[in-house]
């Protein structure tokens, strides 16, 4: 009787202790760590990774990121989230290059790694990129030269040098131009506007000094059009310099109103935070992505998948928005 | 007096650091305390701590004395090592060969970069302020150029990640580099006739001349060594980022001045402690990590840092134990 009770109790006890190291098991955080954060894209990208975590009660999600745009800032949350042991990490990194150690240490202790728009990232497991960055880039300058009348000078902006995704986007619009359209003339290509629009606005005014015969701005970072279009509008030259770029329609919305900016493009942020955490769900689930697999999200239905840099892969989607002042408003960010 | 007001000082950075590490241990479950979470956060404190007794070095040596391009200059430091010393050294068949050069160049271009400073300030007769804020674009701009604004990748050299990532006895290697610099600097500012003179020359420069003190050679030689910790931090930088890049901890500059100032430098010149940076860096260092690991966004951390600066003032300024019987009694 009384070894009964023992052994029953020991059981019970066993019992405890493998539930509490299941119900541990199960709950699994992915963490997303964007650029910066208190900025709309970004805001949005965490609806979307709100939402993921809603649909998946085995998942916790959250998104943070460093107050100011710096490598090394972002560096030190990363450091402390591995310290915090999160299951899976969602990173958009400032500049990839820097963060491969720190990458390189959350892997070897099992964390699973996602980067977006770094797809020159050694140690990731998935990249995921909303599309080709140069084909994004080449279809705004598209729409750029068709307003600018297939002549005349343009420039073109990036947030920043070490921005791989901007450069691309810059470059594959010089490409293009270079291609089909032999009267442009790209000047001062690659402007820095430190992803601030103040500095876009200060460094358009420049250029607008420079070059008075300017006639389109190809915006790289989010905030570049909205620096431009307000020193257009300054110039009273709107409806005369064609802008397009990367932007948000609810940042853009006055702009677009008054033809400083005469269209955007995006891919929603939204999507993308899903989509980095539905990779890290499949990872921390023992699966991966294959080619032509469809992630259940808008623009990501057919993912293309190449091998990375490093020995993780790339997954490319076909999620970009082209929007303008008549379709913008469908845009609720 | 003087050595009990730096003292109350010192008291209050310790209990700071201890009310901070005690509120997010119990906050966060003990996982605070984790020896991982010990481990990233002394790796993290390095290389601003270095920064930050570079700006006490210049600020100490008086006559509006800061140096604003320390962190330039060591962003410059690691991206000249990095282009140059592959061209000698592999870093696959050689590595200690290249991690011995990387530091070697990192240092001399530290060296070089805060000679300048120096021969402008002492020489040039410029303003500490004017002459770093000249040097810190043109720092930058060299950094830039050189690589036309891309990060200079080094890659996995063993030796040379073992600097920034690698423990020794648990220790984070970089924490230990930094505490030797707390030392050194601590040793040389109390006990060295270097540091006695520094400190007249920062409180009374007028006294100092007078006193027969090379006020030139002495300034060329705080801001070149300001110069040379520079390029530690930078070597920090370079190896636990396997990478060189000119904007690299941009938000580096006001941290590390905030440091200092908690630190109760005298921004005016001729008083400042190593011990009390030391302390003054770490409670930043768990501030900022307590609220990275308890999911605190990082603007209320820098919200939570000026509160930090105005007590930290207001301790230095006011005896805050005469407001005790106040509060025991009230009534």
């Amino acid at each position: 009787m009384n070894r009964k009770l023992i052994c029953s109790a020991l059981a019970l006890a066993f019992l405890g202790a493998a539930g509490t190291l299941y119900a541990q098991g199960k709950q699994q955080t992915i963490t997303t760590v964007v650029k910066i954060t208190g900025i709309a894209w970004f805001d949005r990208m965490e609806a979307g990774v709100k939402e993921f975590g809603t649909q998946n009660a085995g998942i916790k999600t959250e998104q943070t990121g460093p107050g100011q745009a710096d490598a090394a800032q972002q560096l030190r949350v990363i450091e402390d989230l591995i310290a915090k042991k999160v299951d899976a990490l969602a990173v958009v990194p400032i500049d990839p290059a820097a963060l491969e150690p720190v990458f390189k240490k959350a892997m070897s202790r099992g964390i699973k790694v996602v980067t977006h728009e770094a797809d020159n990232q050694k140690n990731t497991m998935v990249d995921v990129e909303a599309f080709e960055n140069a084909a994004y880039g080449a279809r705004i300058n598209d729409r750029l030269a068709k307003c600018m009348g297939e002549a005349g000078k343009w420039t073109s902006f990036v947030g920043s040098l070490g921005m791989q995704s901007h450069v691309q986007w810059a470059e594959g619009g010089a490409a293009n131009a270079a291609k089909k359209y032999p009267k442009m003339q790209l000047v001062d290509a690659k402007t820095e506007s430190n992803n601030d629009a103040t500095k876009a606005y200060e460094k358009a005014k420049e250029l607008l000094r420079k070059h008075p015969d300017i006639k389109g701005f190809q915006g790289g970072s989010s905030v570049d059009v909205l620096g431009i279009g307000r020193a257009l509008e300054e110039a009273g030259l709107q409806g005369k310099v064609c802008v397009f770029g990367t932007g948000l329609p609810s940042e853009t919305a006055k702009y677009l109103e008054s033809g400083a900016i005469n269209g955007i493009a995006f891919w929603d942020p939204k999507d993308a935070g899903l989509a980095m955490n539905k990779i890290a769900k499949l990872l921390l689930d023992g699966k991966t992505v294959t080619d032509g697999m469809d992630l259940g999200i808008k623009g990501y239905d057919k993912v293309k998948v190449t091998k990375g840099p490093g020995g993780g892969i790339v997954v490319k989607g076909q999620a970009w928005v082209d929007a303008d002042k008549s379709n913008y408003k469908q845009y609720p960010f | 007096m003087k050595e009990w007001f730096s003292d109350r000082h010192l008291v209050f950075l310790v209990a700071m650091n201890v009310v901070v590490v005690l509120l997010a241990t119990a906050v966060s479950g003990g996982l605070f305390i984790d020896i991982d979470n010990l481990q990233s956060m002394g790796g993290q404190v390095s290389e601003l701590g270095i920064l930050a007794i570079a700006v006490m070095l210049a600020m100490i040596s008086g006559n509006g004395g800061i140096d604003l391009s320390v962190v330039a200059l060591a962003n410059l430091a690691g991206v000249v090592a990095g282009l140059v010393v592959p061209h000698f050294f592999s870093p696959d068949d050689a590595p200690v060969a290249f991690t011995l050069g990387f530091v070697g160049l990192s240092l001399l271009v530290g060296a070089a970069g805060g000679l300048i400073n120096g021969l402008l300030i002492a020489r040039g007769r410029m303003t500490p302020i004017l002459a770093t804020l000249g040097t810190q674009l043109l720092f930058t701009g060299l950094a830039v150029g050189l690589t036309n604004g891309s990060a200079v990748r080094i890659g996995y050299v063993e030796a040379l990640s073992a600097i920034g990532n690698e423990t020794l006895f648990n220790v984070p290697i970089p924490f230990l580099i930094f505490i030797a610099i707390v030392a050194l600097v601590g040793f040389v500012l109390k006990r060295s006739p270097f540091g006695i003179r520094l400190f007249l020359m920062g409180t009374n420069p007028k006294a100092a001349r007078y006193a027969g003190i090379p006020e030139n050679r002495m300034l060329v030689f705080t801001y070149t060594f300001c110069g040379i910790l520079a390029a530690i931090a930078g070597i920090i930088i370079a190896s636990r980022t396997s990478s060189a890049k000119w904007d690299f901890g941009s938000s580096y500059l006001m941290i590390a001045i905030l440091t200092v100032v908690m630190a109760g430098v005298k921004p005016e010149g001729g008083y400042g402690r190593a011990l009390c940076l030391f302390f003054s860096a770490t409670t930043l260092q768990v501030m900022s990590s307590a609220f990275n690991l308890v999911g605190i966004s990082s603007f209320f951390r820098d919200m939570a840092w000026g509160a930090l600066l105005l007590l930290s003032l207001a301790s230095s300024r006011f005896d805050l134990r005469a407001f005790w019987p106040l509060i025991r009694s009230p009534g």
